[in-house]
């Protein structure tokens, strides 16, 4: 039994002015994966791809057990979609938006649907073009979940909204995700909100998946070490440092393989440790981008 | 085919555009009526009235319904329902035509019904024919390039070029013996060059629309080149 929900393989994609090339990521069933990259990283590419929407140049895509693009009918009747880019008809209601999407859908589930309305504050009366920006992307979600999709892929749901409505959708969100057990791709260039609900992260940068991991495995392995150098000392070669800051005697090692025993090799080394500091996700994406792109420029 | 999703898109689509029907209809029984008054200034202004809502009835659908999805962003939405592009073309050539057709079957009927209820414009009849399917042509015309540039600019060239088409066309077909021979006449003729005329409309409505569906089932991007 495959138990990838979704399945990336060498997949290239090229534009005029920007290429994805050679993408491996792996979905497994059941997990919430946060795909964070900075805008036009090829986040969206890689999920319309995914959605069949744009077609590969190179490589396959497996989802949910469906060939893509050539299968996408199949695949799309199980995945919920709501990407920044994606408007409901604003001459139309939500109940309208309700009563054409459950023929399509035969788990359609219209309790869920209403109860959903009720948790968001929505009416289902309203047409779509009176609802805040705030409110359509719940409307969104809502008309997403009710499909009771086996696949919930987030293109960058809360990029536009006002912090207060942003934190309601992300509350709304995982309130609604935390009596659930689906599989979710949820992307976005806003690190909080995606360490908020995710259990494994993938960072892309310029077309290319650069790093993927579960998420506590990312907090656990990346690191700051603050060290304080003796006179003419050398900064000690550690595993997997990516970035050297500081200065003089008092350098700043970022590095992605930390374990303890760094430490005491440190201080072998002559160097002092005066602080090892976590990193929060954003600092660990940031770190990543600059250390690769240094690399690919040096 | 999923022909069921391909008929909830075509309803989708005319629950859209119920108002541009009802109002297309009410303007083309307002024409025709102006036409049925008698006298020919009211028959060439009644005539420009028909072609001019119907002209506008073609544009109102295909501008809403095609272009209008990726104006108005919601082709994502449409596009992460359970189908295929070549689902989405087929709704879209059919929701259009569906739309249309009723009604340019219900003007180009009442106009052919006026001519033969008038004797003394019987000589019309082949040349109102050949007009009427050159309408349909250009809604047609403007269908498949909307579909296939997805560029207001395009459809909006396509309709220019199919205005001035119906111009052309006229003054061609006005102009070809064996219709132009018995137009001014009181008798209903309907010759070979009538019969060739239409089946040239009708080979370029269906080289349209098999066109517009061979461009589109090779097309390798539903929503667009890459945005991040």
């Amino acid at each position: 039994m495959n138990d990838l929900s979704v399945q990336f393989e060498g997949v290239s994609k090229k534009y005029a002015h920007f290429s994805l090339e050679n993408i491996h990521l792996e979905l497994p069933t059941g997990s919430i994966m946060g795909f964070i990259g900075a805008n036009g990283a090829g986040k969206s590419t890689t999920i319309r791809i995914l959605m069949g929407l744009v077609h590969q140049d190179a490589g396959s895509v497996r989802v949910l057990g469906h060939s893509m693009p050539a299968d996408q009918a199949a695949a799309k009747l199980d995945i919920g979609f709501v990407s920044e880019d994606m408007r409901l008809y604003g001459a139309a209601t939500l109940a309208w938006h309700m009563d054409f999407l459950r023929p399509i859908y035969p788990r359609w589930d219209q309790t869920y649907a209403m109860e959903l309305a009720r948790r968001f504050d929505l009416k289902p009366q309203q047409k779509i073009k009176g609802l805040s920006h705030g409110q359509r992307v719940k409307a969104a979600l809502l008309l997403a979940l009710a499909r009771r999709p086996r696949l919930l892929v987030l293109d960058e749901p809360t990029t536009g909204l006002d912090p207060v409505a942003r934190m309601e959708v992300l509350g709304e969100l995982m309130a609604v995700l935390a009596d659930e057990d689906r599989t979710i791709l949820f992307s976005s260039h806003n690190t909080l909100d995606v360490e908020q609900i995710s259990d494994q992260i993938t960072f892309i940068d310029r077309g290319r998946i650069i790093d993927s991991d579960d998420k506590e495995a990312f907090l656990d392995r990346w690191r700051r070490l603050r060290l304080v150098l003796p006179p003419d000392g050398v900064v000690p070669r550690l595993p997997g440092v990516v970035e050297v800051g500081g200065s003089g005697r008092l350098p700043v090692l970022t590095t992605n393989r930390f374990e303890p025993a760094m430490v005491s090799a440190c201080n072998d080394l002559g160097a002092t440790v005066q602080a090892v500091d976590t990193m929060t996700l954003e600092e660990i994406f940031v770190a990543n981008v600059h250390s690769r792109r240094e690399r690919l420029t040096a | 085919m999923n022909w069921s999703m391909v008929k909830g898109l075509i309803f989708k689509d005319w629950y859209f555009q119920r108002t541009a029907i009802l109002l297309a209809f009410a303007g083309g029984a307002v024409s025709l009526g102006i036409v049925c008054i008698g006298g020919q200034a009211s028959f060439t202004i009644g005539l420009i009235l028909l072609v001019t809502v119907m002209v506008m009835i073609s544009a109102m659908t295909v501008m809403g319904n095609v272009l209008g999805e990726r104006e108005n962003q919601t082709l994502p939405f449409v596009m992460s329902l359970p189908i295929s592009y070549l689902e989405y073309t087929t709704s879209k050539i059919l929701g259009n035509l569906l739309i249309f057709v009723p009604f340019w079957l219900t003007i180009v009927a009442g106009s052919l019904a006026v001519i033969v209820a008038s004797p003394v414009i019987h000589g019309f009849f082949a040349f109102a024919v050949i007009m009427g399917v050159e309408i349909l042509v250009n809604t047609c015309l403007m269908i498949a390039v909307a579909l296939v540039t997805e560029s207001k600019g395009w459809a909006i060239s396509a309709m220019v070029a199919g205005n001035l088409a119906i111009n052309v066309v006229g003054y061609i077909v006005a102009h070809i013996p064996g219709i132009s021979n018995g137009m001014w006449g009181t008798t209903i003729q309907w010759r070979p060059a009538a019969t060739i005329s239409l089946v040239t409309e009708i080979a370029l409505i269906a080289l349209l629309l098999v066109g517009a569906f061979f461009i589109q089932s090779r097309s390798v991007s539903e929503i667009d080149s890459h945005s991040g």
